[in-house]
This record gives structure tokens, C-alpha cells and sequence, in this order.
């Protein structure tokens, strides 16, 4: 599952007398099972753009092809279940539902997916064992430090087996040792289940990882180099 | 066929999963949901306990009315109701008699004379209803022989005894013994009189009652009066619950089938429609206090959900960005307010039917509002009276308020794009 962008635009009205391009005109080709950091400094334009690729925000005008199919072009329903089937989300603060334990949390796309109890229950397990929280899969996330359950986020996302993953600063709040594990597990899900990995970082230790680092700039896209 | 079960399936396990996700939801701040269930539990109990008590006021009304007034049935001549002359006696009572004797569903009847006149002792003189009973009919279908305050119920041996009641007996001077004087017109339109001795004096619920009306034998008033036949059969059926008619109606129809055209049967609501409409006015004051207090408890939900919604504003974007459809987020934050409302409700109806319970025992007395209750035919102590309807009213109520009030901020949620709902901060 390729992905397409052509003259990107995404521009906003609200809070402000002029007008703010957080993305423009971005031409960009992401291939699949790709490892790819989007880096540049805050307010740069690289969430917007994970956003948009990920299909929870529109843009205004360009547009996001996968597979050659335009997603501006899918209803809601369509776009909805887009996001669940192909795109595994992981947030800079990780965004779990507190009242369920690591294990419900993984579950939960998948039964959003209508996989059965005993398939979910599998995956899941699964998952949590190859991040390393077998452990701990049946603790809230409130019992588990920053880098569980950043792990635990990282299970969530590829829980669903999703086409390409959007990391939002995934490391922005955890230690060198917790960062460090983090992208050993996400390269090797990366190589074993062959998900595409796109990262908005300005994290160094991320950005040597990866195999194409993407720079924004004011919204552009300054530099796309393979490393 | 397997599929659409399969689909069937799935729907089901992410219904289960929206409402684990609520009740979970629901106790993420405890204290905030205690207190809204405290705020339920004793509204709930307040409300049930006045609609247990304006509902046990009713009842004793009309239960009372219906022992000491007017039976469940009564037979007249027609022109009697109309025009209450001496001359205008139930036209054939032998039919009606026996289909009364021959009903199961019949306690008991009683044949009446009634004459207005007045009554007088050596000091005063008051109009009073005089009644000409059977003793041993009447005590069966009227708890008078059981309300003596004083002496007893009339026999059928003594010369001409007469029972007062003790309003009556008090504005009169009288004691037992004492001598009194009935003065009435008889059939030829003439004023006659009789003179009767106080054999008893009872005291029923209702004042009005008590100050208009005297008891004496049939037979006596039959002789004094000059009449051959009888002005009212009284009927009191088996029937427990006064607030069925159902039973009433029928025995009535029968009734009337086998009576004279000219004499008509007449239900109790009939006789006292002013009671008759106590029933539909307690059913609506009920309803408005239930409404003013589910209005009121939904008011306080809306305020509960505005911020339990409001507050996890983000959480909501992620579910949108992870694949939660809108519909699936509505269930939810309704299932969260339905949740809510159930445990507030069945907590509540716990609550007030254990309280419900002791004030059946011990009742509630008024006696302090003796003389304003009796003016109603009201007894001074009261058991409130509350039915697994009212329960059931109460618990859909509830839960109908409970879900409308999720509306107003699950609608502010479902207008928001994922990113939008993901860009809150709280």
C-alpha cells in the first residue's frame, strides 16, 4: 500500500486575522514497509501532515492518494473504517483509555474490527509479549511508567495490522533507555510485519534510526533524503 | 446465513464492549458520581414518599367513603334521586334481592328507609338524614358497630333505640339514654314525630358525615313514617381494591339487568363523582411531582455529563482516529448517563421501598390535623401506599431522563472532527 501526496495544502482560518498554511504544496511519494521520519522544528507542519495522511483531517486542496485511491474522496463511513483497517495511530502522550488494562487496550481496535473475543485476545497477547509487557499486560495504564505505556501504544496501533503507522513524537517524553527500546520493537515489527512507519520527531536518536528522513520547514518540504 | 450471524455476533460483542467501557467510564470519578447517586437516592426517596403518602391520603378518602357512604353500590328509584320523597320506594326489590344473595362477589347489602327530618333533645334541635336499617345488614356492610365511642350498635330488642354520633350527640346535649324526639313528614305529607333513646353514639372519619346523619331500625321508621317498601339498597362487594372498578361495573350491569326500569343502580363514583375524580387527580399530581423531580434530577445529569464529556474532549478524538464510529461514541456517552440513571433509580427505589416499608408499619399520624382531615373523611394516621407501579413508573422515568439528557453533550462531541476533538487540551 503506496502512498501519493499531490500540492498538499492544508490552510487555517480560525484563531487568526490571516490565514495559516500548516502545510503547502507538498508533493511526497511514501512507499510501503518504509521507515521514515518527518522532522523540522515545532509548528513546522509535520503532525498536520500525519494527520492528513492518516485521515483525520482534511486538506484544502491537493490530495492524499492510497493505492491511487484519493481518501478526500471516501464518505465518512469509508473513512472511518480506512482509519481503523489500514492506520495505527501512536501519540506523543500516548492516549489510552485509562479504564481499560494494557491488554483491553490492545484489544479494543480489533473488536471495534468485529474480530472475535478469543482473536483479539490472541493478538493481543501476542503483541504485548513482543514490546515486552507480558508482565504487565493486565495492569491500567496509571500502573505502568511513560515507556510501558508508550509500548503499550505501539501494540494498540499495529494491533489492527494496519498498512503504515503515523507516530506523533512518540519519544518526546521518555527517557534515552525507554527511547532506545521503543524503536528496537518498532524496527523489528517494522521488518517482521512489514508496516510502514512515518514519524514526526525531533528527536536525533529517532531520526538516525530512520531510513528516509523527510525535513519540513514552514509547512514545506525542505529536504527528503534515504540514509 | 453465516455470515449474518457472524455480523449478528460481532454487533452484539461491541455493544458488550461500549458498555463495559461506560460502566468503567462511570466510576473514573467516583466522588462525583456518589454524589450524583446521593443526589438521586434521596430526591428519589422524597418523591416516592410524597406520591406514597398524597396516594395513601386518596385511598383512605375513598376507602372510608365507600365504608361509611356510599358501598360500592347503591339502588334507587329513579324519581327517589331526583326528588328524595318518602313516597318514591324501590319499585320491585325482590329480583334484585335475590340476585344479591346469590352473588359471591356480594359481602353484603343493606335495605335502608330514609327520611329527612330533624332531631331534637330538651335542648336543640338539628335537620339530620334519619337511616332505617336492618342492625346485623348494616353492620356488614358499614364499620359503625365497630366506631361506638360510646354504648352500642342498635339491636333488635329495646323499644325504639337510635345512635347519634358524638358531633352530634355533643351539639345536643345527649347522653346514653337520653331522649330525643325524630319529627319528619310521612307519606300523607303529614308532620309526624317519634320518640327514640340513645342506645349508642359513634364517631366515623368524616365530620360531614357525622353531623347529618342518625340510625335507627327499619322497622321503627317503617311504623313512625308510614312506609311499606325501602329507599335504598346498599351493596358492598368483596373486591380489596377500591381503585379497581372493574368488579363494580359489572355487578352493577347485572344489577340493573334484573331491576325494575324505574330503579336504577348507581356506582359509587356515580354517587360521589368528586371522589371518582380524586382518583385521576392523584394519578396527575403524582405525575407532576414526578416530573418536576426527574425534570430537576435531569438537569443535574446534563451537568455530570457536560463535564464528564467535556473534560475528555481528546480521549473522544482518539476514539474517532482509531476507528470508533459516531454512533458507536453516541452509545457510549448514552450508555455512561443510561448507566447512571439505572443504578441511581434502582438505588433510589431500594432505598424507598425499604423506607416505604417501616412507614407501612408505623404509620404517619396527623393527629395534630384531626379537624381539618375530618372535613375530608381523612383518619388521622396515614399508611402511605405505594404500588410496583409506581416503582416501574418511577425506574422509566429515570431512565428516559437519564438518556435525553446525554443527548445535549454527545451532540457537542459528534459535531467535532477527530482532530479538532484531539486538539483540547481539558
Amino acid at each position: 500500500m503506496s502512498i501519493a501526496i499531490n500540492k498538499l495544502t492544508k490552510t487555517y482560518h480560525a484563531d487568526s486575522e490571516f490565514p495559516v498554511h500548516a502545510v503547502q504544496n507538498v508533493d511526497l511519494e511514501i512507499n510501503s514497509g518504509e521507515f521514515v521520519a518527518v522532522m523540522g522544528p515545532s509548528g513546522s507542519g509535520k503532525t498536520t501532515l500525519l494527520n492528513l495522511i492518516g485521515g483525520i483531517d482534511t486538506p484544502s486542496s491537493g490530495s492524499v492518494m492510497i493505492d491511487g485511491k484519493d481518501i478526500a474522496e471516501l464518505n465518512e463511513r469509508q473513512l472511518i473504517g480506512f482509519r481503523r483497517d489500514h492506520v495505527g495511530f501512536i501519540f506523543q502522550d500516548y492516549s489510552l483509555l485509562p479504564v481499560l488494562t494494557a491488554l483491553e487496550n490492545v484489544e479494543f481496535v480489533m473488536q471495534l474490527q468485529g474480530l472475535s473475543s478469543a482473536e483479539c485476545r490472541r493478538r493481543a497477547t501476542e503483541l504485548l509479549t513482543k514490546v515486552g509487557l507480558a508482565a504487565q499486560m493486565h495492569k491500567v495504564p496509571a500502573k505502568l511508567s511513560g515507556g510501558q505505556q508508550q509500548r503499550v501504544a505501539v501494540a494498540r496501533a499495529l494491533a489492527p495490522r494496519p498498512r503504515f503507522v503515523m507516530a506523533d513524537e512518540p519519544t518526546a517524553n521518555l527517557d534515552a533507555q525507554s527511547t532506545a527500546e521503543l524503536l528496537d520493537i518498532m524496527q523489528q515489527l517494522n521488518s517482521e510485519e512489514g508496516t510502514t512507519f512515518i514519524f514526526s520527531t525531533h528527536d536525533q536518536r529517532v531520526i538516525k534510526r530512520a531510513k528516509r528522513v523527510i525535513v519540513f520547514e514552514d509547512g514545506q518540504l525542505k529536504q527528503d533524503q534515504c540514509q | 446465513m453465516v455470515s449474518a450471524r457472524v455480523e449478528g455476533h460481532s454487533r452484539t460483542s461491541r455493544l458488550l464492549l461500549i458498555i463495559k467501557l461506560a460502566w468503567r467510564n462511570l466510576w473514573r470519578n467516583r466522588l462525583r458520581t456518589g454524589i450524583m447517586l446521593a443526589c438521586m437516592v434521596f430526591g428519589l426517596m422524597g418523591v416516592v414518599t410524597m406520591m406514597g403518602f398524597m396516594t395513601g391520603m386518596y385511598a383512605n378518602m375513598i376507602d372510608n367513603a365507600i365504608s361509611w357512604q356510599t358501598s360500592h353500590l347503591q339502588i334507587s328509584q329513579r324519581h327517589y334521586l331526583q326528588d328524595p320523597d318518602i313516597n318514591y320506594v324501590i319499585t320491585d326489590p325482590n329480583p334484585i334481592v335475590t340476585a344479591l344473595s346469590d352473588s359471591s362477589a356480594v359481602k353484603g347489602f343493606s335495605s335502608r328507609v330514609l327520611v329527612d327530618g330533624m332531631v331534637a333533645s330538651a335542648r336543640a334541635s338539628r335537620g339530620v338524614k334519619i337511616v332505617g336499617v336492618d342492625p346485623e345488614a348494616e353492620a356488614v356492610i358499614s364499620p359503625i358497630d365497630s366506631h361506638m365511642s360510646d354504648g352500642s350498635w342498635l339491636t333488635l330488642e329495646g323499644r325504639k333505640p337510635i345512635v347519634v354520633s358524638a358531633k352530634t350527640a355533643s351539639r345536643l346535649k345527649l347522653m346514653l339514654g337520653s331522649k330525643v324526639v325524630l319529627t319528619f313528614t310521612n307519606t300523607n305529607k303529614d308532620v309526624t314525630g317519634a320518640a327514640f333513646r340513645v342506645q349508642g353514639i359513634f364517631a366515623s372519619p368524616s365530620s360531614e358525615f357525622d353531623e347529618s346523619h342518625v340510625y335507627v331500625r327499619d322497622e321503627d321508621l317503617r311504623a313512625a313514617a308510614g312506609v311499606q317498601g325501602i329507599h335504598q339498597i346498599a351493596v358492598l362487594l368483596n373486591s380489596a381494591d377500591n381503585f379497581e372498578r372493574s368488579q363494580v361495573e359489572q355487578i352493577k350491569a347485572a344489577l340493573q339487568a334484573v331491576s325494575d326500569p324505574a330503579d336504577e343502580v348507581r356506582d359509587w363514583p356515580q354517587i360521589q363523582p368528586l371522589l371518582a375524580t380524586l382518583i385521576g387527580q392523584m394519578a396527575t399530581s403524582n405525575a407532576v411531582v414526578l416530573v418536576v423531580f426527574v425534570s430537576a434530577m435531569g438537569f443535574g445529569i446534563i451537568n455530570i455529563m457536560l463535564m464528564a464529556v467535556f473534560e475528555r474532549t481528546r480521549e473522544f478524538g482518539v476514539l474517532m482516529a482509531v476507528g470508533m464510529e459516531k454512533g458507536q461514541i453516541f452509545a457510549l456517552i448514552v450508555s455512561e448517563s443510561a448507566l447512571l440513571g439505572a443504578v441511581g433509580a434502582l438505588l433510589g427505589i431500594v432505598a424507598s421501598s425499604v423506607l416505604m416499608a417501616v412507614l407501612q408499619s408505623t404509620g404517619i399520624s396527623l393527629g395534630n390535623m384531626a379537624a381539618g382531615l375530618g372535613a375530608f373523611g381523612v383518619d388521622t394516621m396515614l399508611y402511605p401506599q405505594v404500588s410496583l407501579a409506581t416503582y416501574q413508573w418511577v425506574f422509566v422515568a429515570v431512565m428516559v431522563v437519564s438518556v435525553l439528557a446525554a443527548m445535549y453533550p454527545a451532540r457537542q462531541i459528534l459535531k467535532q472532527r477527530p482532530v479538532q476533538a484531539m486538539s483540547e487540551k481539558h
